[in-house]
């Protein structure tokens, strides 16, 4: 007789080992007072005279359901553990994009009411990738433009992050489901306390914003740029904190002054370093901690390179030249190095070897600790010092050779994780890239290789546009519902870090 | 002087033996077995007690006693009976051993309440790096751990004639060196900036480990600088040895047979390699090329692994091998068999105490040519008339100061550097002035 066969007879209760009345119950809590944030958009909906239902009802029914799992939570004891923290965060993540999805079928509006679309847009916003189903931006509501770039700016620090620093007690244990929603070697060590942390990033998330929304409309009182209006400026600083990428234009950020687009530059490079960096370094006043980390030089240095590359490719194409091209190169560079998205050219139209260039940089990613997505800088970094160990080791077998990250050996559990992490990526991107192409083939759509590898690339990255139809200036509305879901589940993997996602599915996971 | 020993092991005995004839010694020590042996020999009082017990510090007589030494080899009890002396006795200077850089970098800082600390750890690899050093010198000594050397070379024909055979102020000295004194003919000058150094002289030079290694390479450019040494065993005592070694900019290869330590070491000495081996491998001997290296240092945990392995290294071909003594008795096995150099550390800790006993305030003292001239490692006292003169104004009589220690860091002051109060200085000078640098310091 097997084991799993006595197990059943001795009692098939204790088969599952998981709380999960206890993770929905937390899941619900989290639900419902995020479901709050449908105020926003309803006090914006009564202010432009447009129908602000939608998000009060979309508001009540996530309100509704997340008391109800609540109530089913308070059967369990105790507070959440280790292992039900996988299952909250995922599922919380989920639902936030179901709930973030409900106004727009509500509204009926005819770009996003199919509830696929919904569902995709929702996704996209909260995991900050960015990807729109939507081709025409400039014909939806106030409110829904303004739901769209909140949900993508709540998502930005983490949904759970937000929770602990605004929250009365959560019954959560540890920092595992912090960490899995903003990991970074600096992050956990702010505060003693992990609700101390979670409020200092926050605080510091919220007066960058408020810092970026105040730049954009000194330029707007100043006349320096006719097509800002104080809309945009609120609008497109939602979206370039958390390095979201839905724009308040169908141009994305093209018809904007070059100071605008250079304000919004700064701030997602900005936003792309590590924020326990970033706190000490401006509420701090250490601004050599950024000089110092290892992960923020590297991150500034790519930057550089990689805007000088792409600088170089558009000059020797003959496309822009002299300040123009310094300004497309940067801009371009650090949107999709950061993840973030926005575009102030139709890149998709550049040639070929710009586009690898582009295709590349999505895999890079900006720094552990901030809102960015792709694999982060901090992951290169160390593979890279793993295979230069490999390669001195094949001579030198007997040699001992820890790894540093800022001078701080790295234990080789955490360097396991990290290839672990790569290898996953790259195969949960080759798989994403082989069901579109596939999926395209059915539904019969032309999508070439580049754009399927740029729209697997892009939403697992949490980046946003991808190449082709879904170009920076088009949209992912002509793909077929299957390519959506594949599409929006590949933005969740992305966003949670692939592993706390893919935990899930182990057997081990769930079984004692 | 009333003198209490806290520890009768073999550092505690060395002890006893250097200082009963002068002073009176009390010896307190758990084992009967130990002590006895001493009480026997020696005319002195012993308490068998723990260190650590209050009670016997305050039946020794602590309160009335003008040195505390507590030296067992465990670094807690000799804590603790070093808190208690300082209660019983406030004035008494008190020394503590300890294996614990961690304790002698605070105490160097000042917040552990001792006046002296020494480590077995840090003495062994302190005489190690000595004899490693340079093959040149006839005579090394370091002070400040290691961050000022002084160093007697003999000028050999076919030194660099950027420091010899012309005028001192021409020469091409190494930064952060001078020389402190010139011996010919076995008559001992301290240079001006008029004298020469020529082949056949002996030089006194004071420095920094790096500048020492120049000076060794400017007069001895054939044999060549020590660059690789390998240190077989990365425990506490190979681990303090490697990094001593390091820091004077030598490459060290440590090999560790336990995966964890290797990697412990690894993870703190950034500059070295680690090799995680028996160090009795043939295999791995002759892959990673260890007959190339130019000396060997053995530090494993007994003393027969040591000896096998300094054998089988010389076996491979390593020319100068250094091995650390765990049991006295050692010392001749090794000898026998062809080790270069053995270090007892036991020994070199009882000599550093012994040393420090002799006169509290001179923190360290080597003695150069067979006791002729000394150099003194003192605190300036505010009082002194030399505080707030430049080294430049000051009159010689018979003194150089060759570096000065100013909030733990060495410096080898310019002639425009003015001298502050609770400086340490470093003095080169004749043994016959020693109570004159004393007093107008």
């Amino acid at each position: 007789m097997s084991p799993d066969g006595r197990a059943a007879r001795i009692g098939g209760r204790a088969r599952i080992a998981i709380d999960v009345a206890g993770a929905l119950g937390l899941t619900g809590t989290l639900l419902a007072y995020l479901s709050l944030s449908s105020l926003v958009p309803t006090v914006v909906a009564v202010g432009y005279g447009e129908p602000f239902w939608p998000f009060l009802a979309a508001g009540a029914i996530a309100g509704g359901l997340g008391l109800g799992l609540a109530r089913l939570g308070r059967r369990s004891r105790g507070p959440i553990g280790f292992r039900e923290g996988y299952l909250v965060v995922s599922l919380t993540w989920l639902l936030a994009a179901l709930y973030a999805g409900l106004p727009y079928i509500l509204s009926g509006e005819p770009q996003l009411s199919h509830p696929m679309d919904a569902f995709f847009e929702g996704m996209s916003g909260f995991t900050t990738t960015g990807a729109t189903v939507v081709t025409d931006v400039e014909s939806l509501d106030r409110s829904i433009l303004i739901w769209r770039q909140l949900s993508q700016w709540l998502g930005g620090m983490g949904i759970i992050v937000l929770a602990l620093a605004v929250l009365p007690r959560l019954r959560i244990g540890g920092r595992q489901m912090f960490e899995s929603e903003l990991p970074g070697p600096e992050v956990n060590q702010l505060a003693e306390r992990i609700r101390d942390t979670a409020r200092r990033l926050w605080l510091l998330y919220i007066g960058l914003t408020l810092a970026l929304i105040a730049a954009l409309l000194v330029v707007w009182l100043t006349g320096l740029d006719d097509a800002l209006t104080p809309f945009d400026a609120v609008g497109n600083a939602l979206s370039t904190m958390p390095l979201g990428g839905f724009a308040t234009d169908n141009r994305s950020l093209e018809p904007f002054a070059p100071v605008t687009q250079w304000i919004v530059v700064a701030f997602m490079a900005l936003a792309g370093v590590n924020f326990a960096l970033l706190y000490r370094a401006l509420v701090r006043r250490d601004a050599r901690a950024i000089r110092r980390d290892e992960e923020a030089r590297l991150y500034g240095l790519l930057l550089v390179v990689g805007s000088a590359l792409v600088f170089t490719e558009l000059v020797h194409a003959d496309l822009f030249s002299g300040a123009t091209a310094v300004r497309q190169a940067v801009f371009q560079t650090t949107s999709l190095m950061t993840g973030t998205g926005f575009a102030i050219t139709d890149y998709a139209s550049w040639p070929t070897v710009t586009l690898m260039a582009m295709i590349a940089l999505m895999f890079v990613g900006a720094s552990a600790g901030s809102p960015s997505g792709s694999v982060k800088i901090v992951r290169h970094l160390l593979v890279g010092r793993i295979l230069r160990r490999e390669l001195r080791q094949t001579i030198h077998p007997e040699l001992v050779l820890p790894i540093r990250l800022n001078r701080q050996p790295v234990d080789e559990r955490t360097l396991r994780a990290v290839l672990a992490f790569v290898v996953l990526y790259i195969g949960i991107f080759v798989i994403g890239a082989g069901l579109l192409a596939i999926d395209a083939r059915i539904a019969d759509l032309d999508l070439g290789v580049t754009d399927a590898i740029a729209a697997s690339a892009g939403t697992l990255g949490n980046v946003g546009p991808g190449l082709g139809f879904a170009g920076p200036m088009g949209s992912y509305a002509p793909f077929s519902d299957g390519s959506k879901l594949v599409m929006a589940l590949l933005m969740w993997v992305g966003r949670l870090e692939v592993l706390p996602v893919l935990v899930l599915l182990t057997r081990g996971y769930w079984r004692v | 002087m009333k003198i209490i020993v806290v520890g009768a092991g073999q550092v505690g005995s060395t002890i006893v033996d250097a200082l009963h004839a002068e002073h009176d010694l009390t010896v307190i020590d758990t084992a009967r077995d130990r002590l006895e042996p001493l009480a026997y020999r020696y005319d002195l009082r012993t308490i068998e007690a723990n260190g650590a017990s209050r009670l016997a510090i305050q039946q020794a007589g602590t309160a009335a006693a003008d040195l505390f030494i507590a030296c067992t080899s465990r670094d807690e009890v000799n804590l603790v009976a070093c808190s208690f002396a300082r209660v019983e006795a406030p004035r008494a200077t008190i020394v503590i051993r300890t294996s614990n850089v961690e304790y002698i970098d605070l105490w160097r800082e000042g917040r552990l309440d001792v006046d002296f600390a020494v480590s077995s750890e840090l003495e062994t690899a302190h005489a190690v790096a000595r004899s490693i050093g340079m093959p040149s010198a006839r005579q090394t000594d370091v002070f400040v751990d290691g961050q000022v050397q002084i160093v007697e070379f003999e000028i050999p024909e076919g030194a660099d004639p950027a420091v010899v055979g012309r005028p001192l102020r021409d020469a091409h000295i190494p930064d952060d060196s001078r020389v402190l004194a010139l011996i010919r003919e076995s008559a001992m000058t301290l240079p001006g900036g008029d004298d020469v150094i020529r082949e056949g002289d002996r030089i006194v030079v004071i420095g920094s480990p790096s500048a020492a290694r120049e000076w060794g390479a400017l007069l001895a450019p054939g044999e060549g600088v020590v660059e690789d040494v390998v240190v077989f065993g990365g425990g506490q005592m190979g681990t303090a040895i490697a990094r001593t070694l390091s820091e004077q900019g030598i490459g060290v290869r440590v090999i560790e047979p336990a995966l964890q330590r290797a990697r412990e070491v690894a993870e703190e000495l950034p500059d070295c390699r680690v090799f995680n081996a028996t160090g009795i491998d043939p295999d791995f001997l002759e892959r990673e090329r260890i007959g190339r290296a130019q000396a060997a240092v053995f530090a494993l945990r007994e003393d027969p692994q040591n000896h096998y392995a300094a054998t089988l290294a010389r076996v491979h071909g390593v020319r100068f091998t250094i091995a650390v003594v765990h049991d006295t008795i050692s010392t001749d096995v090794y000898e026998l068999s062809g080790v270069d150099v053995t270090v007892n550390p036991r020994a070199v800790t009882a000599e550093e105490i012994v040393r420090f006993a002799h006169d509290p305030r001179t923190q360290q003292v080597a003695m150069l040519e067979g006791n002729r001239y000394e150099v003194l490692d003192i605190t300036t006292q505010p009082t002194s008339e030399y505080v707030g003169l430049r080294f430049r104004d000051m009159p010689i009589r018979g003194a150089l100061i060759g570096a000065i220690v100013r909030d733990g860091k060495a410096l080898f002051p310019r002639s425009d550097e003015v001298l502050q109060a609770g400086d340490r200085v470093i003095v080169f000078t004749e043994r016959s002035r020693v109570p004159d640098v004393e007093r107008v310091l």
